[in-house]
């Protein structure tokens, strides 16, 4: 019993050095500021307790409704495709091919990347006249333009007049081609001559393809033209209007520029699926192979299912990170233009260092930790029962 | 002794030992080649320390009169310390209790660092070293003080005016003749200037801005203060109230918002986007996309800097028609001791020395003018900024201004500059101009526009007053609280 006790005891001493850590650097502040947050408390002086008046003042307060816009704007863009971007990307990687280690390591080195650099790299990647976002966009976008009006007239869709030009018949030929490799005259082909049959698919995909593209590079000409002009080269982190234009609570360019720079640091959760992809039993796939699933069947009920769990991790940290977006905002745009990039996490810097208010900012915080657990509670509430615990 | 503990104990006994051994600051720890001309003194000083925010050219001024002081007496060695973010270091510092002996902040920190008791007043050490208010150009001055006392005191100063590119009118000669216009000399009136613009703008194939001849969102650092120069003020001086819906600041804004509309806002922010920062040779004045701009002193080093022969002029910035001037926003950089300085009487004899004899050092080398009622003579002679006398006459000129001298001033500043962008920004609805063309037109876009000015000035007028009301009333019940 002694020595059990003994037992505890050095345990005890053994993480006291970081329970006093603990208490001092987080468990301190954290109460603390949960008083200065009924506080007046500019920092030169003492807190005078005002009770609820800074959550009061925020209900009324419009740049802190905007800056939570923002910031749940950018979650709901940003989250989705950082999660489905790293998806795809670890599925890649996971793929046996040679040079395998040479990709993973390159897809994880931006992530090593300091924000500021990463920042700095970024504001010359969207400038509108230089930056190399721009230059590729015009180089991919003019032959596009191009090829569409062979097709359509694209000035007369951005009037909203009629844009088909007699040459839009041709398009038809696509889906003829498509029908005539992918039915049953080309199943017949294909037992009878593979390679003929092989190249006409290969031809009536491409043929779809250049299609599509005409048809929705017109079609988003008719529907939204302003937003077609504005992509040929973009103002970036300049132009606040939103995007697309008409839908409302779009984010606006410049929280797009940073939705787009976000992904540069996908390679990390890519990296967090790769661990959980190599993990997936291989038996589970060659039963389905039996069955004779195909690539999409294995992806949606074994391997989905099987890294559920790290899918969820994934987005519970990226919900806690997006909330506390500052860096790369604070250095590209300031929150500007006009409070569209001002995350919430901006807010309470502003609060608390420019103009001194430490209570308010405590106020915001509070209510922004409130928000993330509440988020995070969702998360694990609304996936429960997708998502699957090999150990249970 | 089991080996665990025998292993921490030796680790305490090796932190220890390292506390003890590390050796004393040296000469050595500095700069050596710098330094070794204080070999002797070294240790017989009391070494103090500066924190300043200046960096690159502008660091080595401050460097060079702190230089000229740890000559100039045997007593106390003054270390120059370039600190980023110097305003929010200082707080945090002082609030530590270990702030350094001399901090150089801006103006605009003096109001809430004094309420708060974050600086030392210097009015003892002013009367006893024979400093006086006369020293200085009296708004400078002001800028330094709160409820009747000094807490800083000048260092580097701020005057502002119009930079207008020769080679630009010398080229549009003919055209701003047949408009009625001298190419040989700056606009001086706003309506001028609107017109000078006007003829100076050049657009490429597209329609898109080539060279703009004004913008009024150009550099955008002080567009919370134009209405400054329509007469206008951002709080009343006797009542202390705020005053940003003044009808002179609705007239500027107005002002600001006809560029928007008459040349496209998304042409005009496409074209700001490409501009390149401002230290640098795509300054959008530097690299000529811009024909006039309102600039600070310091913008002909820079100009020089990137672009040595680049012809260029610079006057006052001209008022609206009727309105007194010349006129300039002033502003400064201060120098103050923090509360709990260890060494307040040697930062004082800093001080007292940049005031007395660093200031032109300072000044020259950073290419400014002087915050001092006399100019030391000599100071001008040789002096790189070619255009000192300019921004000297704005200095001292009757009708340049501050900024409002409230606690709330930097929020107050971030609100209406805000208002201004979002103003620039606003869309004027079509439904109500429907029909209308020409002189018709553009009344209802002035008219709606003004509206819409008006609406956001008294937002930010009262939202602001507010607060500054309520940050006054919480003082009173914070000094009421400390009183018994």
């Amino acid at each position: 019993m002694k020595d059990t006790r003994r037992r505890h005891l050095a345990g005890y001493a053994f993480i006291l050095p970081w329970l006093i850590a603990l208490m001092v650097f987080i468990g301190y502040p954290f109460l603390a500021g949960f008083y200065f947050s009924f506080c007046d408390y500019p920092p030169l002086k003492s807190p005078l307790f005002i009770g609820a008046d800074n959550y009061l003042e925020l209900l009324g307060d419009g740049i802190f409704h905007r800056s939570l816009g923002v910031t749940f704007i950018f979650a709901a863009v940003a989250i989705p495709l950082g999660v489905l971007l790293a998806l795809v990307l670890a599925m890649f990687l996971n793929a046996r091919i040679r040079g395998q280690s040479f990709y993973r390591v390159i897809y994880y080195v931006p992530h090593l990347v300091p924000t500021v650099v990463v920042a700095v790299l970024w504001l010359w990647i969207f400038n509108p006249d230089f930056g190399l976002l721009n230059i590729v966009l015009k180089g991919l976008l003019g032959p596009v333009d191009r090829w569409t009006s062979v097709f359509f007239d694209l000035k007369a869709a951005a009037a909203r007049g009629n844009f088909l030009r007699p040459g839009a018949a041709a398009l038809l030929v696509a889906p003829a081609l498509a029908l005539a490799a992918f039915g049953s005259a080309g199943q017949a082909l294909a037992r009878r001559a593979a390679s003929v049959a092989g190249f006409l698919r290969f031809v009536s995909v491409l043929a779809i393809a250049l299609a599509a593209v005409a048809v929705v590079n017109a079609g988003l000409g008719f529907l939204s033209p302003a937003d077609m002009k504005e992509l040929h080269s973009p103002g970036w982190l300049a132009n606040g209007n939103p995007m697309p234009a008409a839908v409302p609570f779009a984010p606006s360019w410049a929280l797009w520029a940073l939705v787009v720079m976000s992904m540069w640091g996908v390679g990390q959760m890519a990296v967090i699926y790769l661990a959980k992809l190599q993990d997936v039993p291989t038996e589970l796939y060659e039963a389905a192979d039996i069955d004779g699933a195909n690539w999409w069947n294995k992806a949606r009920h074994i391997t989905i299912p099987m890294i559920s769990p790290v899918i969820l991790f994934n987005v519970v940290m990226a919900i806690i990170g997006t909330f506390q977006v500052f860096a790369e905002p604070y250095i590209m745009t300031q929150g500007g233009p006009e409070d569209k990039t001002r995350f919430v996490a901006m807010f309470v810097y502003d609060q608390a260092f420019q103009y001194q208010r430490v209570g308010y900012a405590s106020a915001v915080a509070w209510v922004l930790f409130l928000i993330i657990v509440a988020l995070t509670v969702l998360a694990f509430k609304a996936t429960s029962k997708h998502v699957y615990y090999a150990g249970r | 002794m089991r080996p665990v503990h025998f292993g921490l104990a030796a680790l305490i006994v090796v932190v220890f030992l390292i506390g003890y051994l590390e050796p004393q600051v040296a000469l050595t720890d500095f700069d050596p080649k710098r330094d070794a001309a204080f070999r002797d003194t070294w240790n017989t000083r009391v070494h103090i320390a500066y924190w300043e925010k200046w960096a690159s050219f502008e660091g080595e001024a401050c460097q060079k009169m702190v230089e000229a002081f740890n000559k100039s007496q045997d007593e106390v060695f003054v270390h120059y310390i370039q600190t980023s973010q110097v305003d929010r270091k200082t707080v945090l510092s002082t609030v530590g209790g270990a702030p350094p002996d001399l901090v150089g902040v801006w103006d605009n920190n003096v109001i809430p660092f004094a309420e708060g008791g974050a600086l030392a007043p210097l009015d003892d050490f002013m009367r006893e070293s024979g400093l006086t208010d006369d020293h200085y150009i009296p708004k400078y001055l002001e800028l330094c003080r709160y409820r009747g006392k000094t807490y800083a005191l000048p260092t580097a100063v701020m005057s502002g005016a119009l930079f207008w590119n020769k080679e630009h009118f010398r080229r549009k000669a003919a055209d701003l003749r047949a408009a009625g216009l001298d190419p040989d000399r700056p606009p001086r009136t706003i309506e001028e200037l609107d017109r000078y613009a006007a003829v100076l703008n050049e657009f490429n194939a597209d329609g898109s801005p080539g060279i703009m001849g004004f913008l009024p969102t150009e550099p955008g650092w002080w567009n919370h203060a134009w209405g400054y120069y329509f007469g206008g003020n951002l709080a009343d001086p006797k009542t202390g109230r705020l005053t940003a819906d003044d009808p002179a600041n609705v007239r500027a804004f107005l002002w600001a918002k006809r560029y928007a509309e008459a040349y496209g806002r998304e042409k005009l922010l496409r074209f700001r986007a490409g501009f390149g920062t401002f230290d640098s040779p795509f300054n959008a004045f530097i690299e000529g996309k811009v024909s006039m701009e309102y600039q600070g002193v310091w913008f002909p080093m820079f100009i020089r800097r990137h672009r040595p022969h680049m012809e260029f002029g610079v006057a006052p910035f001209p008022c609206a028609a009727g309105v007194p001037g010349p006129r300039s926003y002033l502003e400064e950089d201060v120098i103050a001791i923090p509360r709990g300085a260890k060494h307040p009487k040697e930062a004082w004899k800093f001080i007292y020395f940049a005031q007395t004899q660093g200031l032109p050092i300072l000044g020259r080398l950073q290419g400014k003018h002087l915050a001092l009622a006399a100019t030391p003579p000599g100071f001008r002679e040789g002096h790189p900024n070619l255009e000192l006398k300019v921004f000297e006459d704005l200095a001292a000129a009757p009708h340049s201004f501050i900024a409002p001298r409230v606690i709330v001033w930097q929020e107050y500043r971030d609100r209406v500059a805000r208002a201004f962008e979002h103003v620039w920004n606003w869309p004027v609805p079509e439904g109500p101009l429907a029909g209308l063309t020409g002189a018709a037109r553009q009344a209802k876009v002035d008219a709606l526009c003004r509206e819409e000015i008006e609406e956001t000035l008294h937002e930010v007028t009262v939202t602001m007053q507010a607060k500054l009301d309520r940050a006054r009333a919480l003082d009173t019940r914070r000094a009421g609280r400390a009183a018994p």
